[in-house]
């Protein structure tokens, strides 16, 4: 009997796993054949650009290149996340606040990041210093957007529950305040991971000497036409490692939520 | 002499857009220590914003709330409430015995200290085995323990409930009266139990008090000459329980039609 349940919970993942890796199989195998005969130099067969690849991207280059573009990228990414909670917690607590700041949170949150990187450029020169601030303020506005929606939606029955305990402060912030805005607060990481990892290349685009998005145009200038298809393959597999990293950090943090919202589904 | 918890003259009226509603008008009363107290009133008689003035989430307009003769002017810390929505009041992202410690941590406790208050707190609403389970994977009346259980833990010397029953199916109610009642006589807390429901107040209480439709005053305090030992089958259908039960309610519909109390 358990055997048959077991039997039955392999072959269920099996599925899942065929269901997965199915169409991105389909979509690789449709490049490989419809790119096998190409002889145009901007588009070659996928069996040459994947020949390149380990030529391309050694250890040393991954250490040169895409090291530091992961860590600006963090950079970017942790400062935006600090400053945009705790804005975003202060704006969405206080409803004066929230009225004074709206209006200029709408019209800098329209403003698209990468018109940002000549500006920040200006400030900040072409070092490090500018690429961390064109990430972070690009992902800034999610995340603060989202805090603010998430903390002033705290439960009105749970505030009052909170107050009526005692449970003030630090304490209702950390308690209840944050934990009750989290899944609104993931909402707004979640979008910020990508609006970061487009300005993460673009800022290397401008002005560097070394990143991922540095080594592409390189490679596009110097005509090394397969590198570039290769580093365009790292930056989709990074996209992806980067979103199931996010995934699994959001399962745990944001497992109550899932359950709740799964128990109230069958009820 | 006064009471535990005394209420005199208290009187709220909420200003808003041009329209000034007086919800409570003139409310006097005492709650004794070791008192079970129900307050029954008509639906919409201000029997919430009673309680929250009480709780010391709302300001009253001019009255005031004497716990243990100190006046009430925010949540003091004697006191502990159980709303009526406990799937709101419950914190979802915590489990039953995190919900049931946090109130505790704002107290000078010893780790040890809390544990324990925790496990018995946990332990006398039945809810023992349930400490590490998320409030949402409960029924609507095991997570009504756990608020209650909550409650318990804090030590309060008045325990206010809200309507805290309203929202469960008949037998779980009737088992979490008999709980409430068990849990009166055992600790020796005091309690103010407000419903709208005649039969639970006149059941549970040892002293009803009526109150008016809105604006609200106290149309009758009423003495619950009930024998202490309850029981859902044979106390329900007593004769004194009918004749209580009658009285209260004539008292309701009176006060619905703006009678004073006889």
């Amino acid at each position: 009997m358990s055997g048959g349940v077991r039997g039955g919970g392999v072959k269920r993942l099996a599925l899942r796993l065929l269901f997965a890796v199915a169409l991105p199989v389909l979509l690789v195998a449709a490049w490989w054949f419809a790119s096998a005969g190409s002889t145009d130099v901007y588009w070659p067969p996928l069996r040459t650009i994947l020949t390149t690849f380990p030529d391309v991207w050694t250890a040393e280059r991954l250490r040169d290149d895409v090291l530091p573009s992961l860590l600006r990228l963090l950079a970017g990414y942790v400062s935006a996340a600090v400053v945009g909670i705790a804005l975003g917690t202060v704006i969405g607590s206080y409803r004066r606040v929230r009225a004074v700041c709206e209006p200029v949170l709408e019209f800098l949150r329209a403003v698209p990041p990468p018109v940002l990187v000549p500006v920040i450029m200006l400030f900040a020169g072409i070092g490090h210093t500018m690429k961390i601030a064109v990430i972070a303020s690009g992902c800034v506005w999610p995340i603060l957007l989202n805090t603010v929606e998430g903390v002033r939606a705290v439960d009105s029955v749970m505030s009052e529950t909170a107050r009526s305990y005692g449970i003030t402060g630090a304490a209702r912030l950390r308690h209840v305040v944050l934990r009750s805005a989290s899944p609104q607060i993931f909402a707004g990481l979640r979008q910020a991971l990508s609006i970061g990892i487009i300005l993460m290349v673009i800022s290397e685009m401008s002005a560097s000497s070394n990143g991922l998005g540095f080594t592409i145009v390189q490679f596009q200038r110097t005509f090394a036409i397969p590198d570039m298809w290769t580093g365009i393959l790292v930056l989709g597999l990074l996209g992806f490692l980067l979103s199931v990293v996010f995934q699994l950090v959001e399962r745990r943090v944001l497992g109550w939520y899932h359950g709740l919202r799964a128990s109230s589904r069958r009820s | 002499m006064d009471g535990l918890l005394s209420v005199s003259g208290l009187r709220k009226v909420y200003e808003g857009s041009g329209r000034r509603v007086e919800a409570i008008r003139d409310l006097t009363f005492t709650v004794d220590a070791g008192e079970l107290v129900c307050l029954v009133g008509p639906s919409g008689c201000g029997k919430t914003t009673l309680l929250k003035c009480m709780a010391g989430l709302l300001t009253p307009t001019s009255g005031e709330v004497l716990l243990e003769g100190r006046p009430v002017s925010g949540p003091p810390p004697g006191m502990a409430v159980v709303f009526q929505e406990y799937g709101r009041s419950l914190f979802p992202w915590m489990r039953v015995r995190e919900n049931v410690e946090l109130p505790l941590k704002q107290k000078p406790l010893t780790k040890e200290r809390r544990r324990e208050l925790v496990a018995d707190a946990l332990d006398s609403v039945g809810l023992g085995d349930a400490a590490g389970a998320y409030p949402w994977q409960l029924s609507g009346g095991m997570q009504q323990r756990v608020a209650i259980a909550r409650a318990l833990a804090y030590e309060p010397d008045v325990l206010l409930m809200d309507e805290p029953f309203a929202a469960v199916d008949a037998q779980t109610r009737a088992d979490l009266e008999d709980l409430v009642r068990g849990l009166w006589r055992d600790r020796g807390i005091t309690i103010l139990f407000v419903t709208h429901d005649i039969d639970e107040a006149v059941y549970l209480g040892e002293r009803v008090l009526v109150l008016s439709a809105s604006p609200t005053v106290v149309q009758e305090q009423l003495k619950v000459d009930l024998p202490a030992e309850r029981d859902q089958l044979r106390t329900r259908v007593a004769p004194r329980f009918a004749e209580l039960r009658t009285h209260v309610y004539e008292q309701i519909q009176a006060a619905k039609r703006g009678v004073a109390g006889a």
